[in-house]
C-alpha cells in the first residue's frame, strides 16, 4: 500500500484563511501527506483547526485527494454532557478507542490517536519507535524507550542541519531498503519543552497542554525544508541508542551488531506482525549500519558528537559499497 | 535408540555482529544464536540427524573430536526446539545415543 502523491504546491495551512481550514475539516476533511502515508482528518472543532494550522502550518492545504492511507475524526461528542464539560473524541472506522480529551486540547489526542492508527495499519512498513533524521542521503535512527530523551535529541538535531524524517516512527520500507518520512510534529514533554524553546527560540511550537497522561506536552512543527523533502527517503546510515542522564559526561560507545539487532527489533511496533519480512528488515539494518550508545546530559554536546561522527558513518558506507 | 532432530521449514539464519539472528515461522520468534547453534542448523539443512551424527559432522568440519562435541550439541537442542527452529523427530533405531 502506497499513497498516491498529492500535489505539493498551493498555499500552506498557515497561509490559508482560518475559515477555509475550518470548513474543510467540517466537510470532506484535510489530506495531510506526511511522506510515507497520507492522513485524512475531519473535525468540527475550531480549536483543533487552530492547533493544526500551527504545528502542520507548513504543509499544503489539501481539502481533497484521491487517496488517504488513514482516516480519522476529531469531533465533539453528542449529548448534553458536551455542555457540562466540553470534550473531543478521536474516531476512526466508526469507533472511538480512547478516552475523550478536553475540548481545548484536541491536538495531543489527534497525535496519539494517529500514532496508534498508524502503528496498527501501516504494515507495509517496519515501524520503529525511533527518531529518524537524514543527512547526506543517510538516515540516523534513534530507537529508544520513553524517557530516554529521544524526542528532545531528535528535535534538537532537526534544528541543526539534520532533516527530520520522524520523531515517533522510524518508517523503514523493506522493499526500497530506506527510511521514509512520517513527518509529524515532534511531541515534547515537560522539561523538554523549555529546553527546546531555549535551544531553538525561532522554532514554531504549538501550545503547551498540561495534565495529559504524559504530563505537559507541546509539539514542535517540522521546518519547511523537511516538509518539502518529505517524499524523499534515506538509506539507513547509523543507529544510535540515546540515553539522557542528568549531569553525565558525554559518552559514545560502539555497540556490536547483535545488540543493534535486538534494539531495533525490540523497538519495532509491528515486528511480530510482519513475521519474516520484519526479521529480514531488521537484519538489513543491523548488517548495514554501525551503532553506538550515546549517553548525554547536554544537547549541544550530543549534537556536536553526532556531527563529528557522521563522516565516519559515511566512510563506513562507502567501504561497504566498494566491497 | 537416539532421537533425530530436523530443521523446521522456512527458518532464516543471518549473521549479525558476533552472533547469528534466527527466525522461526512456527513460533514467530527471533533469537540470537552462538556459532555452535548456527553450525548445528547448517548441518541439519542437509537433513535430519541425531546428536551423534551432528557431532560427527561438526568434528569433520572443525577438526575437533566428535566425542568432545557431543555434549555441546546435546546442550543446544532445548533452546533450538523451544525457539521453533528444530523439531525432534521419530527415534532412529539404527543409531546409538
Amino acid at each position: 500500500m502506497t499513497s498516491t502523491p498529492l500535489p505539493t504546491g498551493g498555499p500552506t495551512l498557515t497561509a490559508t484563511a482560518r475559515d477555509r481550514v475550518v470548513d474543510a475539516l467540517r466537510g470532506d476533511g484535510l489530506w495531510l501527506d506526511l511522506g510515507a502515508a497520507t492522513w485524512r482528518v475531519q473535525s468540527d472543532s475550531g480549536v483543533f483547526a487552530d492547533q493544526l494550522r500551527t504545528v502542520y502550518g507548513g504543509f499544503p492545504f489539501q481539502p481533497s485527494g484521491d487517496w488517504a492511507d488513514l482516516h480519522c475524526e476529531i469531533v465533539r461528542p453528542a449529548g448534553l454532557r458536551r455542555w457540562l464539560r466540553p470534550q473531543v473524541i478521536f474516531r476512526c472506522d466508526g469507533q472511538h478507542p480512547f478516552e475523550p480529551f478536553p475540548a481545548d486540547s484536541p491536538l495531543p489526542l489527534y497525535e496519539w490517536g494517529g500514532n496508534w492508527l498508524a502503528a496498527s495499519r501501516l504494515n507495509h512498513l517496519l515501524l520503529l519507535h525511533a527518531g529518524a533524521l537524514e543527512r547526506d542521503g543517510l538516515a540516523l535512527v534513534l530507537p529508544a524507550m520513553p524517557g530516554s530523551g529521544k524526542s528532545t535529541l531528535t528535535a534538537a538535531l532537526s534544528r541543526r542541519g539534520w532533516r527530520l524524517l520522524s520523531d515517533e516512527f522510524g518508517a523503514y520500507d523493506p522493499v526500497q531498503g530506506e527510511l521514509r518520512a512520517m513527518l509529524k510534529p515532534v511531541a515534547l514533554k515537560n522539561q523538554s519543552i523549555e529546553v527546546i524553546r531555549r535551544f531553538a527560540p525561532e522554532a514554531v511550537m504549538g501550545p503547551a497542554i498540561p495534565r495529559t497522561r504524559k504530563g505537559t506536552v507541546a509539539h514542535l512543527a517540522p521546518d519547511d525544508a523537511a516538509i518539502a523533502a518529505r517524499g524523499r527517503g534515506a538509506r539507513p546510515g547509523a543507529v544510535i541508542l540515546p540515553k539522557w542522564v542528568a549531569d553525565a559526561p558525554l559518552q559514545l560507545e560502539p555497540i556490536p551488531g547483535q545488540m543493534l539487532f535486538s534494539a531495533v527489533a525490540f523497538n519495532a511496533f509491528n515486528y511480530r506482525v510482519l513475521g519474516r519480512t520484519g526479521f529480514d528488515a531488521v537484519v538489513q539494518i543491523a548488517q548495514r549500519c554501525p551503532g553506538w550508545r550515546l549517553t548525554y546530559s547536554r544537547l549541544d554536546d550530543a549534537v556536536a558528537a553526532l556531527d563529528q561522527l557522521w563522516p565516519e558513518v559515511q566512510a563506513h558506507h562507502r567501504r561497504q559499497e566498494a566491497a | 535408540m537416539a532421537p533425530a532432530y530436523g530443521r523446521r521449514d522456512g527458518i532464516a539464519v543471518e549473521p549479525v555482529g558476533d552472533f547469528w539472528a534466527a527466525f522461526s515461522p512456527v513460533s514467530g520468534e527471533s533469537i540470537l544464536l552462538n556459532d555452535e547453534s548456527a553450525a548445528i542448523l547448517e548441518v541439519l539443512a542437509e537433513g535430519p540427524a541425531t546428536t551423534q551424527q551432528v557431532a560427527a559432522q561438526l568434528a569433520l568440519d572443525t577438526g575437533d573430536v566428535a566425542a568432545d562435541l557431543h555434549d555441546l550439541v546435546a546442550g543446544c537442542w532445548l533452546t533450538l526446539i523451544d525457539s521453533g527452529l528444530v523439531q525432534q523427530l521419530a527415534l532412529d533405531p539404527h543409531v546409538g545415543p
